[in-house]
C-alpha cells in the first residue's frame, strides 16, 4: 500500500490494510479456488452418481435395483469426514498395489512385507490437484448417495399417464427416461437437490485433511498467535476472528447459491406444476 | 374389407379380479365403434389391451393384419418383441381421459416429439403438418403456449393434434370429454365428429350415449368382463335386446 494512503484513511486501518494483504492474506484469499473447485466438481460427481444410482433403484431389475440400495443406503450412513480420510487413502494404496506388481521385483515384494510401499518405485507422488481430485470424487460419492434418494423420490413423482402417454406413443424405455422422465424429474428434485448441494458445500471444509491449503488451513495458520516482529503482525490467538471471517464466506456462498436454486426452479418449473 | 383393429378372445385380471373375460371384437377401415358400459366394466382396460399398456393374460391383438408378438403365460405375460411393438404402437393414436401432454415441452413440441424421435421423420415436414392440425382443431394460437397455460378443453384438442400427427391408422379415445367441464366438452366433440366426418377409423370410450348414437357406425355394451351386446347403432337404440343395456340406457337418459 503506498503511504500517502495513510494520511487519508490513518495510520492504524493503513496498517490493518497492509497486513490483509499481505502475501500470506493473498495466499488465503487465492485457496478458495480450492474450495469452489472441490464444491463444483464434487456436485457434479455427485449429481451423476445421483443420476446412475435413482436408475438403478428405479430398474425393474432385481440385481440393478439391489446395487442401487447397497449404494444408497450403505454410502448414506458413513460419516463423510471417515469417508473423506478412507477414499483417497484406499485409492492411492489400490494404485501404488497396481505399480507395485509391476515396478517391484519378486524379491522386495517378499523382503518388504508390511511396508508401504513396498518398493520405492511404486511410490505414488500425489500433488495438491490430485487429492483435489480425489476429495471432488469423495464427495461425490458421498452425496451422490444422498442425491440418488433425492432423484428417486422426484422420478416417482412424476405422474404416471406422462410415461404412459410416451409409451403409447411408440418410445423406448431408453426414450421414455431421457426425453420425458429426466426432465420432469428435475422440479420435484430441486428442492431435495439444493438441500445436498449445502451439505456438499460446508463438507468442503475438510479438505485441510487431505493436506489441501484450503481455506481453513489458512484460517488457522494465519490465526495462530505470533509473537515475532519479522513474521508480521504481533498478535495473539486471533483464530476465531479467521474462523468468524469463514462463517461470513460460507453464509454469503449458501446465499448465492439459494438464488441460484429460485432461478432454476422457475427456469425448469416453465410449463410444470409449481413444485 | 380388411380388419385394422382385431382383437381374439382378450381376457385381463388384475391379481384376483377378472376384469375381462374373452372379448373379440374388430374394427374395419373407417369404422368408428364405440364401448360403452358402467363404471368399472373394463372399457379402459380393453382399449389399454390394444397398445399393450396393459398386457392381456390371454388373446391376441392384430393390427393391420400384424400380430402384436407375446410371451409367457398369464400374470407374466409380455411382449416378446419391443421393436415389432414400439413400431405397431406409433400406428396407434391414443387420446387420454386426463390429456397426458407432456408438460415439460410447449403445445407444438407436444405434437412434433414421436413422428420426429420415434418415427424419425423430417423435422420440417413435421413442423408444417403440427401447425396445419393445431389450425384444424381451432388453437393455431396456442402452438408455443405449455399445456398448463390452457383450457381442459383446449388441452384434449391439443393432445388429439398430437396423435393425429403420428398419422395413426386408429386413432383410440378413452372418454376425451369426461374430465371437462360440460360447457368444454363441445369444443372437443366437434373435433372427434370432424374426425369421424372424414373416414378416420376411431374407437371411442365414451359416457355420452347422445354422442355414440350420433357418430358411431357401432356400439359395442361392455358388462361384467363380455360384450353383452354389439351392433349398429339403430339396433342397439330401438332394438334393444339385453335387459342390462336396457337398464343402462335408460339410467343414462335413453
Ligand atoms: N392397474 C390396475 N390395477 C388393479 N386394478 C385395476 C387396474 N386398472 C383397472 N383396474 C380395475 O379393473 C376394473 C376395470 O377398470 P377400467 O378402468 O377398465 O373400467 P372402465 O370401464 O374404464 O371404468 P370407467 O368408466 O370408470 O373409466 C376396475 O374394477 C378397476 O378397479
Ligand atoms: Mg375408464
Amino acid at each position: 500500500m503506498p503511504d500517502w494512503l495513510g494520511n487519508i484513511i490513518g495510520q492504524d486501518l493503513l496498517d490493518g490494510l497492509n497486513y490483509i494483504t499481505n502475501g500470506k492474506h493473498l495466499m488465503w484469499y487465492a485457496s478458495v479456488r480450492f474450495t469452489i473447485i472441490a464444491a463444483l466438481l464434487g456436485a457434479g460427481f455427485a449429481l451423476i452418481f445421483g443420476l446412475f444410482g435413482a436408475i438403478l433403484l428405479n430398474s425393474k431389475f432385481l440385481p440393478l435395483r439391489g446395487i442401487g440400495l447397497f449404494y444408497s443406503n450403505i454410502v448414506r450412513g458413513v460419516p463423510d469426514v471417515l469417508f473423506f480420510l478412507f477414499f483417497p487413502l484406499a485409492f492411492e494404496q489400490l494404485v501404488e498395489w497396481f505399480f507395485a506388481l509391476s515396478a517391484c521385483s519378486a524379491q522386495e515384494l517378499a523382503e518388504n512385507i508390511g511396508k508401504w510401499p513396498p518398493c520405492p518405485d511404486a511410490q505414488w507422488f500425489l500433488g495438491t490437484y490430485e487429492y483435489l481430485l480425489l476429495a471432488s470424487v469423495s464427495l461425490g460419492i458421498v452425496y451422490g448417495a444422498f442425491s440418488a434418494n433425492v432423484i428417486y423420490g422426484a422420478m416417482q413423482a412424476v405422474p404416471k399417464g406422462q410415461l404412459e402417454a410416451a409409451r403409447a406413443f411408440g418410445m423406448g424405455p431408453l426414450s421414455v427416461l431421457l426425453r420425458v422422465h429426466i426432465p420432469q424429474m428435475w422440479i420435484y428434485a430441486l428442492p431435495g437437490l439444493s438441500n445436498v448441494w449445502m451439505l456438499l458445500l460446508k463438507a468442503t471444509s475438510l479438505l485441510s485433511l487431505l493436506q489441501i491449503a484450503d481455506i481453513v488451513l489458512w484460517a488457522d495458520r494465519l490465526g495462530a498467535p505470533n509473537y515475532l516482529k519479522q513474521v508480521g503482525l504481533v498478535h495473539p490467538d486471533w483464530r476465531w476472528r479467521y474462523y468468524l471471517v469463514l462463517f461470513l464466506f460460507y453464509i454469503l456462498v449458501t446465499y448465492l447459491s439459494e438464488r441460484f436454486f429460485n432461478y432454476l426452479r422457475k427456469k425448469l418449473g416453465r410449463g410444470m406444476v409449481e413444485a | 374389407m380388411a380388419n385394422i383393429i382385431e382383437l381374439e378372445n382378450i381376457e385381463k385380471s388384475f391379481g384376483e379380479l377378472k376384469v375381462l373375460k374373452g372379448i373379440s371384437l374388430s374394427a374395419k377401415r373407417g369404422e368408428v365403434i364405440s364401448l360403452i358400459g358402467s363404471s368399472g366394466s373394463g372399457k379402459s382396460t380393453l382399449l389399454r389391451c390394444i397398445n399393450m399398456l396393459e398386457v392381456p393374460n390371454s388373446g391376441s391383438v392384430k393390427i393391420d393384419g400384424e400380430e402384436i408378438l407375446l410371451k409367457g403365460n398369464g400374470e407374466r405375460r409380455e411382449p416378446a418383441d419391443l421393436k415389432q411393438l414400439h413400431r405397431i404402437r406409433s400406428k396407434l393414436g391414443m387420446v387420454f381421459q386426463t390429456f397426458n401432454l407432456w408438460a415439460h415441452m410447449s403445445i407444438l413440441e407436444n405434437i412434433m416429439e414421436a413422428p420426429i424421435h420415434v418415427l424419425k421423420r423430417d423435422k420440417k415436414e413435421v413442423r408444417e403438418q403440427a401447425l396445419e392440425l393445431l389450425q384444424k382443431v381451432g388453437i393455431a394460437d396456442k402452438a408455443h403456449a405449455y399445456p398448463n397455460q390452457l383450457s381442459g378443453g383446449q388441452q384434449q384438442r391439443a393432445a388429439i393434434a398430437r396423435a393425429l400427427c403420428i398419422n395413426p391408422k386408429v386413432m383410440l379415445f378413452d372418454e376425451p370429454t369426461s374430465a371437462l367441464d360440460p360447457e368444454l366438452e363441445g369444443e372437443v366433440l366437434r373435433v372427434i365428429k370432424l374426425l369421424a366426418d372424414e373416414g378416420r377409423t376411431m374407437l371411442l370410450v365414451t359416457h355420452d350415449m347422445k354422442f355414440a348414437k350420433e357418430l358411431s357406425d357401432k356400439i359395442i355394451f361392455l358388462h361384467g368382463g363380455k360384450i353383452e351386446e354389439e351392433g349398429e347403432v339403430k339396433e342397439i337404440f330401438e332394438n334393444t335386446k339385453s335387459e342390462r343395456l336396457r337398464q343402462f340406457l335408460a339410467a343414462s337418459g335413453h
